[in-house]
């Protein structure tokens, strides 16, 4: 019965699962920095990666600026964004106690977001299509599309860029630092205020990339978001805390999984099956798949 | 005798509100209805409460366990299980809607709750409830896929019981979170929320509680989804898995002030009653204005409406 199962058909299911795993693995980057060094749950993050695709679509419907030109202008302004939430919003929360009271502020924002993006631009389903939209580049027998490849193209070099960024410039070191024990970093001078707004302007930067890349190449509506979020903490789990590189490879896990699970069961059942893993994940190895298994005491 | 003012004065309360239908038209007035959303939201913010507020473990499963009492009620009418006349506000088919979520708690509490702490156990309730919705969608007969399960809903005459009904669950809700916290077991969960190694070190065992308080809450929203259930008349992912019913209690719990027993009601109250007044005044904008207060409550009272008076509860 698996005939039709050609090497090039699994190829081609890998690829796209691939490409679109980048976009759950931005998001996850972004969740990842701001879990490190805050402990916030951000469940609004899916919601800023749709507003940010609002802002490329209405750029090019009503600037015509291409979406790839618009990409310092949402970058730049999604880290402004970024900041503004976390020294408007968080900023008095983070230091308190009780988890809840930053959940829920992510889950307020979620709200806002969500409906006032569905109240302003009404909650129809809105793509971009320019002339490059449907094309797609034939590499060895396979139809890889244009967008897509852009989209995993610019995961990799921002993923590239925010590991370059916390590895080699002092204020990349003093995130990770403050990530690693907040307050030790505290007693060697790094102010967690300076550390969190950075963490997230980057958090919320990487949403403008990952906003851009999904305004190309799928349909979006308003409510959208949410799932996003799910996806990018499922994605976050599965590579771990704390590691840029494996939170974008446990996207491109969750990715490829889906794509598989959507081709092999049904496409309503991919979710399932993604939440299924998760759940075992959490289960069996909390600490993420790629993580070498180490007790911190 | 001063451990029986609180209690009088809250079977006093449920009584008085026990009257309402026969002073205000259950049908024609705004009144019956909003007081049984406020009651069904009690029952679902006390059941958190016990295991966030009193316990610490942030559960985001709420709605689950609410769409499987609801579904559970919808499965037994359907099936027609015990061949009798009638299901519609039957004792034993509401109770069995408790416990199935009681079995799925123990089912995925026992293997969560040894292991996962924290923001892990919220995300994998989350998960769980996801798991479910896709289930529920794409069960074919058995779940009625995304239409759900229709009820015959010729049987519905008055408002009556179901207003009767969601104010009994709100009292035993509040009675269970209030005898449960007075005995020792309240002490050994709100130990576990302070410092679980030091808990677990004066002997409790802390599994056992944890799992416990999460089973409790899981019967509690499966009531109330039974007793929706009897409302709407269709069983639906649409109407009962959505996150909303997780979402609320939570938010009314922490704004009320979570580990209370006070806390929730007053929470329940006020928040239903400004998405109510909201939903009137502000049609279709009006979530808006909830993301809104949910924000402003967190920044500026994040420890909830009733310690503004009661320092240090």
């Amino acid at each position: 019965m698996f005939d039709y199962l050609t090497f090039g058909l699994l190829a081609q299911l890998f690829i796209n699962g691939i490409l679109f795993g980048t976009m759950y693995g931005l998001a996850a980057i972004g969740l990842s920095l701001i879990f490190g060094t805050m402990r916030i749950i951000f469940l609004s993050q899916g919601a800023v990666i749709i507003l940010m695709a609002y802002c490329c679509y209405w750029l090019f419907t009503l600037f015509k600026i291409d979406p790839y030109l618009s990409i310092p202008i949402i970058g730049l302004a999604a880290m402004v964004l970024g900041a503004g939430i976390y020294q408007g919003l968080f900023r008095r929360a983070v230091k308190m106690e009780d988890k809840n009271i930053t959940l829920l502020i992510a889950v307020g924002l979620m709200f806002l977001i969500e409906n006032l993006m569905a109240v302003m631009w009404t909650p129809n389903p809105r793509s971009i299509s320019t002339g490059y939209t449907s094309s797609s580049i034939p590499v060895g027998g396979l139809a890889i599309s244009f967008t897509r490849l852009m989209g995993f193209v610019m995961a990799m070099l921002s993923t590239a860029g925010v590991t370059l960024f916390l590895k080699r410039t002092l204020v990349g070191k003093a995130v990770r630092a403050a990530s690693e024990d907040i307050e030790a970093a505290r007693l060697v001078g790094i102010s967690p205020h300076w550390v969190n707004t950075i963490a997230f302007a980057i958090g919320i930067g990487l949403c403008g990339i990952a906003g851009i890349a999904l305004s190309t190449t799928y349909p979006f509506d308003p409510y959208f978001g949410f799932i996003f979020s799910l996806k990018a903490m499922i994605a976050l789990a599965l590579g771990g805390l704390g590691s840029v590189f494996g939170a974008l490879l446990g996207g491109i896990i969750l990715g490829t999984l889906e794509s598989w699970s959507s081709f092999f069961i049904s496409g309503g059942w991919a979710d399932a099956v993604s939440y299924g893993v998760f759940l075992l994940v959490l289960l069996f190895k909390p600490e993420g798949l790629l993580v070498r298994s180490v007790k911190k005491v | 005798m001063k451990n029986l003012k609180p209690i009088t004065s809250v079977v006093l309360a449920t009584l008085l509100l026990g009257l309402i239908p026969f002073v205000s038209d259950s049908e024609k007035s705004y009144l019956v209805y909003f007081l049984f959303l406020t009651f069904c939201h009690i029952v679902l913010t006390q059941g958190w409460n016990l295991v966030a507020g009193y316990t610490g473990q942030v559960s985001l499963g709420t709605h689950a366990f609410f769409a499987l009492g609801a579904y559970t009620t919808a499965m037994i009418w359907r099936a027609d299980l015990f061949s009798w006349e009638n299901y519609y506000f039957d004792p034993v088919t509401m109770i069995l809607s408790g416990l199935v979520p009681v079995i799925f708690a123990l089912a995925i509490g026992i293997p969560l709750l040894s292991k996962l702490h924290g923001d892990y156990f919220a995300l994998g309730t989350l998960g769980f409830g996801e798991i479910l919705k896709v289930v529920c969608i794409k069960g074919g007969q058995f779940t009625g896929g995304p239409i759900g399960i229709m009820l015959p809903s010729s049987v519905y005459t008055t408002m009556r019981p179901h207003y009767w009904t969601a104010l009994f669950l709100a009292f035993l809700a509040t009675g269970v979170v209030y005898f449960m916290t007075k005995s020792r077991v309240g002490l050994a969960l709100v130990a576990i929320s302070e410092d679980e190694t030091a808990a677990s070190s004066s002997g409790i065992y802390i599994l056992k509680y944890k799992v416990l308080a999460f089973a409790i809450s899981a019967f509690l929203s499966g009531l109330c989804g039974s007793l929706y259930a009897y409302y709407l008349f269709q069983v639906s992912p649409e109407g009962f898995l959505i996150l909303r019913w997780t979402l609320y209690p939570v938010l009314m719990c922490v704004i009320g002030g979570s580990g209370t027993v006070v806390g929730p009601i007053l929470g329940s109250l006020l928040m239903t009653a400004v998405f109510t007044v909201t939903s009137i005044y502000l049609p279709g904008i009006h979530p808006i204005f909830s993301g809104i207060i949910i924000i402003l409550v967190m920044l500026f009272m994040p420890n909830g409406i009733i310690r503004l008076w009661k320092k240090g509860v």
